[in-house]
């Protein structure tokens, strides 16, 4: 597949959307019915390598990119996603001082205490996935108390997590 | 607030990149603790910088990184910050799709990432809480904790979308000042 045109389709959809897996409609609706670039299945494999993977759901888009178009098309994938991450800097540079006023700020922070709210909606399904016997609990439980409460690195959390996955397997 | 170099902000980043699971959320409130911890941006930034990201097209947390790039080094902070944060990340997410067989294959790999998903929600729980925490001030919980349940009940139990509530908490905060 040609790389400026998987770069644009890719670009439309992140574009469009407002959260990591909302540009999968489009996705689909481009590779798979329209131009049959990849299948069902393999979209699927590149939204569960990117769900499986660190980083943000949208990172999904690398890999469609690389299904489609090997590494060249990762690379095409990778541009379309950190493209309309950059939007955000004009919008900085107008807001500049605005954003220092009060009711701008009490705004902000209340989007930020939602942001808290759905944080813990998009736990919750996840949560129910995750939890399947007593020792997943265990570890939910640690990892959540290491984070909130201790100064613990994130990295120690999944490492330990990990090793805990070869010991379960072992023992 | 302390100004860093661009290759420890890079490193800060690309090691967040590649060690947080969950998504971007979990990124964005571990990320504020990194920052906070090295006082390289203050609260009222780091909330607009939140907030302006949930409005920005694309991945949020790529916006975000962006923002505090920005605000933290100027345009070069904020093309280290999503370059850092996405090129190792892409790596290893093009490495997942080659063996992603595997993990339906091998039972270890099954036992593993089974593990990681567990500590991803363990994160993400504790993540949130980390990011009301962090804006509370003495005496001031009633706006934070109001807001924060109403967003979830809004997304979990009425099923609106993350925009639509984050459009509601904007209308409340407007109308609703910080005392």
């Amino acid at each position: 597949m040609n790389l400026v045109v998987l770069y644009l389709l890719l670009v439309k959809a992140t574009l469009t959307s407002f959260s990591g897996l909302a540009s999968l409609p489009m996705v689909r609706n481009d590779f798979v019915i329209h131009r049959h670039v990849l299948t069902d299945r393999q979209l699927n494999t590149a939204v569960a390598a990117g769900r499986i993977g660190p980083g943000p759901l949208g990172i999904y888009v690398v890999s469609v990119g690389y299904l489609a178009g090997g590494v060249p098309g990762a690379c095409a994938g990778w541009l379309a996603m950190i493209t309309p991450a950059f939007l955000i800097i004009p919008m900085l540079r107008f807001l500049g001082a605005r954003a220092e006023h009060p009711r701008a700020r009490a705004v902000a922070r209340a989007v930020l205490f939602a942001g808290a709210g759905l944080m813990a909606s998009a736990a919750a399904p996840l949560a129910r996935d995750a939890i399947t016997g007593p020792l997943s609990l265990a570890i939910v439980l640690a990892s959540f108390i290491l984070i909130a409460i201790t100064r613990v690195d994130s990295l120690w959390v999944m490492l330990g997590a990990a090793v805990i996955g070869v010991l379960a397997f072992q023992f | 607030m302390a100004q860093p170099r661009l290759t420890s902000l890079s490193r800060l980043f690309a090691r967040v990149g590649v060690t947080v699971f969950g998504g971007g959320d979990p990124t964005i409130a571990i990320l504020q603790r990194e920052f906070y911890q090295r006082e390289w941006l203050s609260p009222e930034k780091f909330a607009i910088a939140f907030g302006l990201a949930r409005l920005t097209p694309g991945t949020n947390v790529l916006a975000f990184c962006a923002a505090a790039g920005w605000y933290i080094r100027g345009l070069p902070g904020a093309l280290a910050a999503v370059l850092a944060i996405t090129i190792p990340a892409s790596v290893l997410v093009v490495w997942l799709t080659r063996a992603y067989d595997l993990t339906t294959r091998y039972p270890l790999a099954l036992s593993i990432a089974n593990a990681l998903v567990a500590a991803a929600v363990g994160t993400m729980v504790g993540a949130a809480v980390l990011l009301v925490r962090s804006q509370l001030k003495r005496g001031r919980w009633i706006r934070p904790i109001v807001i924060s349940t109403g967003a979830f009940l809004l997304a979990y139990v009425i099923k609106l979308s993350p925009l639509q509530v984050i459009s509601v908490a904007a209308v409340a905060g407007f109308f609703w000042p910080e005392s």
